[in-house]
């Protein structure tokens, strides 16, 4: 259902009348700089949005900023990196929207989502346990454990976001190559318009 | 002419052409990807620290503890990130050498290496040590950074096809104006920005047809001129005006927001590199 709503989306959604009228999604990846000015968008951002969440995260872990209160370095910190995340989210999305189908088959992309939904709900944890008790540790240069534990996680989750992000750009699991008969399977192949092609072989060494 | 390192290095052509056969060249081309990781993740870093500390400098962000302190904890990061990227990129460098050759964006982008280096040795690190002070000689080689950073902008501005990156240095041009102003300057900003949004989007989609690129090009390159001019000018009101950030004066607040701008610059040089 959600497949063939992306179908939709890429081919039928904001299409005029005649056989060579594009869809808005075919329009935007099909655009001379606009798609490739997304893309860089949603790319440089990480330097406003990973680049400030590391520093809170080192602070929560005590690597850094020791003498400065936890709360002093999230309230100065996370207002640029809410403002590098809602630049990546909107880039994010429209990139998404120009490509729909493609994200949909790619096993990279959905790690990457697997894992941007760990780190919403690490956040979400931190907000919501972690942090009820900040003010007894607010100022501790080492923070309990179950601070520490969650900016590693969230440390964990953004690095392997911005890894798998990466990997998206690569047609390594493409459908349609042969491929590990898992790949297929999470990947969603058999439904894709290049089709599953199995392999009888371990998984991971058919992928380079 | 043009200005890829094959206009200004000829005699390198045969070297580069092996370099993706031996060593490291061959040994990183397997694991390509991965590098190129290591690459943004370094950029991340060093991203990230430079835009805590040129903000302070500013005025912005962490402005509870002084500079100094900022540039004791984040100091180290800040050169880690920077080796992370030179080392990196030339591996990755390495096994992708013959298409860099021939790119004038990578030209741009090691111009801005070049320009991003000398500033953040000579402004963001020296400023924030000494809460916004800078000596004389840390001052003429934020000149001599700057002369650079204006020299990888015209070579970017230059390279064909990819120059169209530029409009993400003039976007986080904008958007470090925005956080550092204020006030009604930061009211009188925004209405400016969204005016000549509104009408660059009138001339680009209404006045001329999405197709017509013969008007499209100048008109785009026009409003990216008037777009830093804007800008600048806003810039350099907050730069000499009294406000955030008073222990910089305007000379460091000027050099902090290239410092920031540089490392947007080489990044968009290097991404840029894929489309062109």
């Amino acid at each position: 259902m959600l497949r063939d709503f992306l179908v939709w989306m890429a081919t039928h959604l904001g299409k005029g009348p005649g056989e060579d009228a594009m869809s808005w999604s075919e329009a935007l990846a099909g655009s001379l700089n606009f798609w490739s000015l997304l893309e860089g968008t949603h790319v440089l951002s990480l330097m406003l949005f990973a680049g400030t969440i590391f520093v809170v995260d080192l602070r929560l872990m005590g690597a850094l900023f020791r003498k400065t209160p936890v709360s002093v370095v999230s309230d100065r910190v996370l207002p640029l990196t809410v403002f590098g995340l809602v630049i990546m989210l909107v880039t994010g999305t429209a990139l998404f929207f120009a490509k729909p189908l493609l994200y949909y088959h790619s096993l990279w992309f959905r790690l990457k989502l697997v894992f941007l939904a760990v780190a919403a709900i690490n956040i979400l944890v931190f907000h919501f346990r972690v942090q009820r008790d900040m003010e007894a540790w607010d100022a501790a240069p080492k923070p309990p454990a179950k601070a520490r534990a969650s900016a590693a996680v969230s440390l964990l989750s953004w690095v392997l976001v911005i890894t798998f992000g990466r990997f998206i750009a690569y047609d390594w699991t493409n459908c349609g190559k042969p491929l590990p008969h898992w790949i297929n399977v999470a990947e969603e192949c058999q439904r894709s318009e290049n089709g599953a092609n199995d392999v009888a072989k371990a998984a991971g060494g058919a992928l380079k | 002419m043009t200005m890829a390192p094959q206009d200004f290095l000829p005699g390198l052509a045969e070297w580069v052409h092996g370099l993706d056969s031996v060593f490291p060249g061959k040994q990183v081309k397997p694991w390509f990807a991965e590098w190129e990781v290591g690459h943004i993740l370094s950029l991340i870093v060093l991203g990230g620290t430079s835009i805590l500390l040129n903000l302070r400098l500013l005025g912005v962000g962490l402005t509870d503890e002084p500079a100094s302190e900022l540039n004791r904890n984040l100091r180290g990061w800040t050169i880690a990130g920077v080796v992370g990227i030179v080392a990196t990129g030339l591996l990755i460098g390495s096994a992708n050498a013959e298409r860099l050759y021939t790119s004038e964006a990578f030209a741009a982008k090691m111009v801005g290496l070049l320009a991003g280096i000398i500033l953040t040795f000579s402004v963001t690190l020296p400023a924030t040590r000494r809460d916004g002070e800078l000596g004389p000689i840390a001052r003429a080689a934020a000149v001599v950074g700057l002369a650079v950073f204006a020299v990888a902008i015209w070579m970017f501005a230059a390279a064909k096809l990819a120059n169209p990156g530029l409009w993400h240095v003039i976007f986080a041009g904008a958007l470090i104006v925005l956080f550092a102003a204020r006030g009604l300057t930061r009211i009188v900003y925004l209405g400016g920005l969204a005016v000549l949004l509104a009408v660059q989007q009138v001339m680009t989609n209404v006045v001329y047809r999405w197709d017509d690129y013969a008007h499209l090009d100048p008109t785009n390159k026009a409003f990216a001129w008037v777009f830093t001019a804007w800008i600048i000018a806003v810039a350099i009101v907050q730069a000499v005006a009294t406000g955030r950030g008073r222990e910089s004066g305007p000379f460091v607040k000027a050099m902090a927001f290239a410092a920031i701008l540089v490392w947007v610059m080489t990044a968009a040089a290097g991404r840029w590199l894929a489309f062109a």
